[in-house]
């Protein structure tokens, strides 16, 4: 026992945190489990991955971005932008999927492109930056269908997609296959690669980084291109599981894919934290906000504790250290 | 020290040129904030008078300053957190309990209103000072703790108002928000003035010191905890007085208007040249930037331009200045002390 | 353990009140790591008195405990003959202990005016600051201390590095302290301005104050000091009346260090491998230089002509506005750091301030030495664990730096000795032909300077081309070969 307890001390605070996030998330099936019998079975754990799986993704991008110390405000609508784009140039046919999809997940590198540039080389504080082209989304993405509107604007997402949120895959579902493809990817990306170890030194002192020839600009580009790319993924996904696209689908997954990387240990300031931590910290949320519904508690008392239990994970090991 | 009598004129080789270029320089963000609210000033009384054939009126400017109070003590409360290098999502969600709970509870009587509004003021501390307690003795990130408290503070507007109504008193509002008398402007010539005060109060001094490095405030003997504290609980306050102006501009009472004002507040610190770094920024230009933001929605609506684009114009006009604002700051670049 | 105080009688008798400061048997660890043992310390009023001893060696913390910063594990502290207990730096300030510290409290964005009247700002109704008087309030204490060329309503950020440091002095003094501390701060100064600090020192000392001030510079020491107290492995060695720099180095090491410096080796001849031709860029106007393979070349001049601008202008740091930068016969075009490292080229920069700008404290040692030639040990991208851990324990040996798990091992956590050299290390990795090293040896103790010199001396004899800037002139003399200088 006391050989564990050791190992685990050695793990470092980071991987710690890691843990404590998996914990949490168990923690939160358990007493759901508790209070309803089958919340930790087989479909209840399958819906709520599913669920999770969006946050997952926007959580990918965002991680990415605060692991610089930055961060994303235009999720939102770079979300709900992707979800309209798709189905109106897809206009639910699978012929066209292939153009829909360059075109979507395009427009988000486009979106990162621009909140990169405006970051990096302008110098534009990210939460301007990315608010501003926050606004620009809106704008344009009402704009542009009219308040969703236009004729293109109801068409239903091609089949091929829809059926990936229907099919399994050895009984998980595809989408979830998907967002375990995507935290493997960033995991190694962030763990085993030059890309990856660059990254955490931007976020630990970007002026030694720098002096040390890393291309800071660059990545930080780059970092903002895979985040406007994560946001339109997710946008992608939300509009095939539910068929159509609809204004305000963006609105949760700012605040919750924020939280969700907190909640996986990763510091705000930048420089710490894993993937997998936000993935976790992903679970946690969602596990949470379901189990909140299942209570039958009506909507605002839902967001009081979500508020109170967030504040309880970061007293946990949300803090920073003491000077 | 010198005492008032030896006051001694600019040192020797230093010239008025000189004091002019450090006041310039010093307060270039404010004075960029001035000229882009000047300049969307020009831009609505062309757009006003294309529109209307008039110049705008005692009426529109007495509307126009109605619609930015709300606004104004939002952005404030921002400013003040923004200047210790925090930031306070939670101000939406506070303006959205305020307004409930003044729908929700207020009577026609001046008892009662002036009741609530002491109640719904001193809510606003208590929300903030969780929110400060969080920040400093928890040392959570202010942005994760403001997070969770709009969660809280969402939730408990809701419970207070479940479904728009309620009814805010006609007094209340003819006292707040009067469309016919300028009272609107006194408050704002209030709220300059408070500045001004803050600006030179130890309170003022101590947040701008807290901001420009905690550390060395510390070691100078700036109570840093409290004022943080203290902050916060400020910011609270000036939401719930925003949410108090909401509510009175509307006569009725709804648990989520609020909450656009979470970015917009945001946004007027930023155009008012505040810096998110800390330490250096004027309530001014936060004045300045709500009016700013106001105006510009007036300027799309007579230009003509869908409103369903409007959300596009304020996020570029909102990049531009930014960028303004970091291409002037070259001009007067400050290094690191101590290097 | 602690060896008695070996006291000479001092040139001038003690007030006969007793010391101004006292510490007795004081213990202090941070995690563990004993900063100071049972040590001892004590300084008259009416005396300038040094502290002296390595990096490490205890003096910082013996200020920060006599200040009020810290408080002492074990021991106590007498001020002015009375044991007290210092709970926090407010209440040193309030029994007359002044302290400027290697980090200065100036606050950036604040006006000098604000930054020295903080928390004494003239008021008026209301208690409400009057704008208006600070500035003639800070001319007249500005004057008084002679300190000019100085605007009070300059922002400090934006004052040169060693004027903040005399506001900083200046923001000291105004305390009127009855005890002084002076934690290095002569480090940025130049010759004038340390003639400037001295001659307030002595005015003190005259007034009766206790002035007792750390530095790494023997000469000052012996300017000014009364007293000396050699501090060493958290103990107080040995405190004196003078003492000559070689008995100082033994006494602060441990050891005798026959010669600081290395032989030098003979000038080379030789194409150059560097030359830089008419170079301008913000702060250089129109440099031209030639550097060879195997040679030390010193850029010398006050401190702030524009060295640090030079050296980034070379890496790439800071962009060129016109001239020319030939590398090995080939002109070049470097852009970034990133440009001036990569093998074609290969010119290495030491910054000088290796916790912020140099070194990720929080990451690995491994992970620092490597961060420059990422490149050199992935493929397709994806790192490769075994070549790079052997690069890694290659170059460790050859510095002597000396860690546990290089892969784990945080590098805030080495002395900074060890964090010099991990930095270096870095440079060497990438295989430079020209290092640029600016003023590596700031703020490091004797023993590693002695290990620097070395190294530096090595480097030249294997072949490469090395620019130097030191902020002791001394050191240059020494080590180079020629010495060009700014202006």
């Amino acid at each position: 026992m006391t050989a564990i307890a050791a190992a685990f001390g050695n793990l470092g605070p980071i991987r710690r945190r890691v843990i404590y996030a998996y914990g949490a998330a168990i923690a939160i099936f358990l007493v759901g489990q508790v209070l309803h019998p089958g919340f930790a079975g087989g479909d209840s754990v399958r819906t709520i991955l599913l669920v999770a799986s969006f946050v997952g993704l926007v959580a990918a991008g965002q991680t990415l971005v605060i692991l610089i110390g930055g961060i994303d405000l235009s999720v939102p609508w770079v979300l709900n932008g992707a979800a309209i784009l798709l189905v109106t140039t897809g206009l639910g046919q699978n012929g066209r999927l292939p153009e829909a999809l360059a075109l979507t997940l395009g427009m988000g590198l486009a979106v990162g492109f621009a909140n990169g540039v405006g970051v990096a080389y302008v110098g534009v504080p990210a939460v301007v930056m990315t608010l501003g082209m926050n606004g620009i989304m809106q704008g344009l993405s009402l704009g542009l269908s009219q308040g969703l509107t236009c004729q293109a604007c109801t068409s239903y997402a091609p089949p091929l997609l829809q059926h990936i949120e229907l099919n399994t895959v050895l009984g998980i579902p595809e989408q979830v296959v998907l967002w375990i493809a995507v935290t493997i990817a960033v995991t190694v990306v962030l763990g085993a690669t030059a890309f990856g170890r660059r990254t955490y030194a931007i976020g630990n002192n970007p002026t030694a980084a720098f002096l040390a020839g890393i291309r800071v600009k660059r990545v930080t580009v780059i970092l903002y291109m895979l985040s406007g790319f994560f946001s339109a993924l997710a946008g992608i996904m939300l509009v095939s599981y539910g068929g159509q696209a609809s204004l305000g689908l963006g609105d949760p997954y700012l605040f919750q894919s924020i939280a969700a990387v907190v909640i996986g240990g990763a510091s705000i300031l930048g420089g710490r934290g894993t993937y997998l931590g936000s993935a976790a910290g992903a679970i946690t949320l969602v596990a949470l906000v379901t189990l909140l519904s299942a209570e039958n508690i009506p909507e605002y008392g839902r967001s009081i504790v979500y508020g109170v239990t967030i504040l309880a994970l970061l007293l946990l090991y949300g803090r920073e250290r003491r000077h | 020290m010198a005492s008032a009598e030896h006051a001694v004129p600019a040192p020797p080789g230093v010239d008025r040129g000189a004091v002019w270029r450090h006041v310039s320089l010093q307060n270039a963000p404010l004075i960029l904030s001035l000229l882009i609210l000047l300049g969307t000033t020009g831009l609505y009384i062309v757009f006003f008078n294309s529109n209307t054939g008039g110049l705008p009126g005692s009426f529109e400017l007495t509307s126009l300053a109605n619609t930015t109070l709300p606004l104004i003590f939002a952005a404030l409360g921002q400013t003040v957190v923004v200047l210790t290098r925090g930031i306070d999502l939670s101000v939406g969600g506070m303006m959205d309990l305020s307004n409930s709970l003044a729908a929700a509870e207020m009577h026609a009587t001046l008892g009662s209103e002036l009741l609530w509004s002491a109640i719904i003021i001193a809510i606003g501390a208590a929300g903030g000072l969780l929110n400060g307690l969080l920040v400093v003795y928890a040392r959570l990130q202010p942005i994760l703790v403001t997070i969770a408290t709009l969660s809280i503070f969402q939730g408990l507007a809701i419970a207070v108002l479940p479904q728009p109504g309620g009814a805010i008193p006609s007094a209340y509002t003819s006292v707040l928000t009067n469309p016919n008398q300028p009272t609107s402007l006194a408050y704002v010539a209030f709220v300059m003035l408070a500045w001004v005060a803050f600006r030179r109060s130890s309170f003022g001094i101590a947040t701008f010191a807290v901001g420009n490095d905690q550390d060395a405030a510390r070691a100078r003997g700036i109570a840093v905890d409290r004022t943080k504290v203290l902050v916060y609980t400020l910011s609270g306050m000036l939401a719930a007085i925003a949410g108090l102006f909401l509510a009175a501009s509307a006569t009725a009472g709804d648990a989520t208007t609020g909450d656009v004002y979470i970015l917009q507040s945001i946004a007027a610190v930023v155009l008012g040249g505040i810096s998110f770094a800390g330490g250096r920024g004027s309530g001014v230009g936060a004045v300045a930037g709500a009016f700013t933001l106001t105006l510009l929605v007036n300027v799309l609506f007579f230009a003509g331009i869908n409103p369903l684009y409007q959300q596009f114009y304020q996020g570029l006009f909102l990049i531009t200045a930014i960028v303004l604002g970091a291409g002037i700051a070259r001009l007067g670049r400050v290094g690191r002390i101590g290097r | 353990m602690a060896t008695a105080a070996e006291q000479t009688p001092a040139a001038a008798p003690p007030d006969p009140a007793g010391p101004a400061v006292e510490a007795v048997g004081v213990t202090h660890s941070f995690g563990g790591v004993h900063a100071l043992r049972n040590a001892s310390f004590s300084a008259d009023f009416g005396e300038v008195h040094a502290l002296v001893g390595e990096n490490g060696a205890g003096k910082s913390t013996m200020i920060k405990i006599l200040c009020g910063v810290l408080r002492p594990d074990e021991g106590s502290i007498r001020l002015k003959g009375e044991e007290v207990r210092l709970l926090s730096p407010k209440r040193g300030r309030e029994l007359g202990v002044a302290t400027v510290f290697q980090e200065l409290t100036l606050l950036p964005w604040l006006t000098v005016a604000e930054n020295l009247l903080l928390a004494n700002e003239p008021r008026g109704r209301l208690h409400l600051v009057r704008r208006g008087r600070l500035w003639p309030a800070a001319a007249s204490v500005l004057e008084r201390y002679g300190v000019d060329g100085v605007d009070p309503r300059e922002l400090a950020g934006r004052l040169p590095l060693a004027l903040q440091q005399r506001i900083e002095i200046v923001r000291a003094l105004l305390e009127k302290p009855d005890v002084l501390f002076l934690d290095e701060p002569t480090s940025t100064l130049a010759e004038r301005e340390v003639q400037w600090l001295f001659a307030l020192v002595r005015e003190l000392r005259d007034a009766n104050t206790c002035v007792i001030f750390t530095s790494h510079r023997w000469r000052e020491i012996e300017r000014i000091a009364d007293r000396i107290t050699v501090f060493r492995s958290g103990e107080h060695v040995a405190t004196r009346v003078s003492a000559t720099e070689d008995e100082a180095v033994t006494l602060m090491t441990g050891r005798t260090i026959e010669r600081i410096y290395p032989h030098r080796s003979p000038a080379p001849t030789g194409d150059p491998a560097l030359e830089v031709s008419d170079l301008a860029a913000d702060g250089v106007n129109g440099c031209s230089f030639a550097v060879r393979p195997g040679e030390i070349l010193g850029i010398g001049g006050l401190a702030g002509q524009g060295q640090r601008e030079l050296f980034m202008t070379i890496f790439g740091a800071r962009r060129a506005k016109h001239g020319t930068i030939t590398v090995a016969g080939r002109v070049r075009r470097i852009r970034s750091p990133s440009d001036a490292i990569k093998a074609g080229i290969g010119i290495s920069l030491v910054p000088e301030d290796r916790k912020t700008e140099g070194l990720l404290l929080p990451m690995s040692v491994r992970d620092n030495l490597t961060l420059a030639v990422l490149d050199r040990f992935s493929s397709g991208g994806f790192l490769r664990p075994r070549p790079e851990r052997a690069a890694v324990a290659d170059m460790l040996s050859q510095l002597q730096i000396k860690t546990q798990r290089p892969q784990t091992q945080e590098v805030g956590k080495l002395s900074g000795g060890n964090q010099q050299k991990v930095l270096i290390a870095r440079s060497m990795l990438a295989t430079p032909t020209v290092l640029l090293l600016y003023d590596i040896t700031r703020g490091v103790d004797i023993g590693t300077k002695h290990d620097l010199y070395e190294l530096i001396a090595k480097l030249a004899a294997d072949g490469k081309a090395v620019v130097f800037y030191s902020s002791e002139t001394e050191e240059m003399a020494h080590l180079c070969h020629r010495v060009l200088v700014m202006r």
